[in-house]
């Protein structure tokens, strides 16, 4: 396990939470990414012992009073990827990138079916497959966080 | 002694480093009732829009750290514009200007004399909603709903159920009112419905939204006189939308041999996509809303009138 400092962790939530207030314009709403979930999955793989199922709770939550949608949706959404994360957490050391991105997809389109059964639980309409397109520009934003914050593990030293 | 060794493997089991409080599981289970319940409290009662007012309020100032990358550029936009594209603007405004002005001297006069007929007949004094003008800060962010948010909030004095229009027609209702912002469910949202009345025909109706940009006008015969084309205003009937209001135009009828009820299909006539600037129309009060029976049958006649007129004039702009 890599060192990370709180800092760190709770001020890109910070920032996530500002990319998620930037106002997307008509269609781009589509292509947004669920910038608190990635940064929550990825500090919830990378440092469990700083970011847990209650963190992940909060930010959907937090998520849910910005988006001005049904409270506690969003949060349970985000406390069952959670779940799901970190029950498989110990083993990713063995993961390459590829399998790791393979592994981040299928967490982000859990949270996305999950959304999606309570929205039609709400009663509303089949939103069709644009719905899904949060999960590539997801994993592309997975991407720029290994970039910028490196790897889940420590890199091999020689 | 084979106990003591048993004892021992059973500490051995979870090692202090792995030990992180609750089990993963129970802590899911925790918080998914906690959500669960969180849900149907915010669904069935009305206990966390407060707290949901005090965050939006505390959110503001982030929100418009958000939106400054978007104001600059705009500003920026602005500056640079190029001097002929304000030439022209300047142009056509000018020439707006002075047709409104002609047409706002015929206003005059009919409005003295519908002022004057109506005190003959003893009428109510016709509603005069004063209206605030806003502006819209960003679309709602949840991509099921139709909401924009508006950066007009209570301490404008915006209330909940609030008219909202634009200079082409109807674009929605205030739903959510926070400090500084409120929450505009637009006509094409599912949970919204508006009285309208067929321009034509003066054919009264309901028009709901369908989530995807469209109105729906259900629960109409198949026989209907409806047509594509037609225009529909609101219907006053409400007391929340001034009658006249130019709401959508009907795109579609289908006669489904089925079902008893044509499916009729329209779309707003209102650009929420593209106009930043909206008017808040203030709510009636009650005492005036509620209009007696010959009058309202008189303000049909006069709202007759009304619609040729702007036919007319609507031929007279069209060569421009």
């Amino acid at each position: 396990m890599r060192h990370t400092s709180p800092v760190t962790v709770y001020l890109t939530l910070l920032i996530a939470m500002l990319c998620q207030l930037f106002p997307w314009v008509g269609q781009g709403i589509i292509f947004r990414p669920d910038f608190m979930l990635v940064v929550i999955l990825y500090w919830l793989l990378r440092a469990p012992h700083l970011c847990n199922i209650g963190t992940a709770w909060f930010a959907g939550l937090l998520v849910d009073l910005a988006t001005g949608s049904l409270l506690g949706q969003h949060a349970l959404s985000f406390s069952i990827t959670a779940f799901v994360a970190l029950s498989y957490q110990r083993r990713l050391v063995l993961f390459n990138s590829w399998q790791l991105a393979g592994y981040v997809f299928a967490l982000l389109m859990i949270e996305r079916i999950v959304i999606l059964l309570l929205k039609l639980f709400e009663g509303n309409e089949n939103p069709g497959w644009h719905y899904f397109w949060p999960i590539i520009t997801g994993l592309l934003l997975w991407q720029f966080m290994i970039l910028m914050f490196g790897g889940l593990t420590r890199p091999k030293t020689n | 002694m084979l106990k003591g060794v048993h004892q021992k493997l059973e500490a051995q089991q979870t090692p202090a480093f792995f030990v992180r409080g609750p089990s993963l599981f129970s802590r899911v289970i925790f918080f998914c009732a906690l959500s669960v319940s969180i849900m149907a409290i915010d669904a069935r009662f009305n206990y966390l829009s407060h707290l949901r007012q005090a965050f939006i309020a505390a959110l503001h100032p982030l929100e418009v750290m958000a939106n400054a990358p978007s104001d600059w550029y705009r500003d920026i936009k602005k500056y640079f514009s190029a001097h002929n594209q304000l030439v022209q603007e300047n142009y056509a405004l000018k020439q707006q200007a002075f047709e409104q002005q002609v047409k706002l001297q015929r206003l005059d006069t009919i409005q003295a004399e519908n002022q004057h007929l109506r005190s003959l007949l003893n009428g109510n004094v016709p509603l005069q909603p004063n209206a605030v003008l806003g502006e819209i800060s960003h679309m709602g962010r949840d991509p099921f709903t139709h909401v924009v948010v508006v950066n007009r909030g209570s301490r404008h004095n915006i209330k909940a159920g609030q008219a909202v229009v634009d200079s082409k027609g109807v674009i929605g209702q205030v739903t959510r009112v926070y400090p500084f912002t409120s929450e505009v469910t637009l006509i094409t949202d599912k949970e919204l419905s508006i009285p309208i009345q067929i321009e034509r025909n003066q054919l009264r109706a309901i028009a709901f939204g369908e989530g995807n940009n469209t109105l729906d006008i259900p629960y109409l015969p198949t026989n209907v006189d409806i047509k594509v084309g037609d225009k529909l205003v609101t219907s006053g009937i409400d007391g929340v939308y001034p009658a006249g209001l130019a709401v959508a135009i009907v795109t579609k009828v289908q006669q489904n041999p089925e079902s008893p009820f044509a499916k009729i299909v329209s779309t707003p006539v209102a650009g929420v996509s593209n106009h930043l600037q909206l008017l808040l129309l203030q709510l009636p009060d009650a005492k005036e809303s509620a209009v007696p029976q010959p009058a309202a049958a008189e303000t049909t006649e006069h709202k007759k009138d009304n619609i040729n007129d702007s036919n007319n004039k609507a031929k007279t702009n069209a060569p421009h």
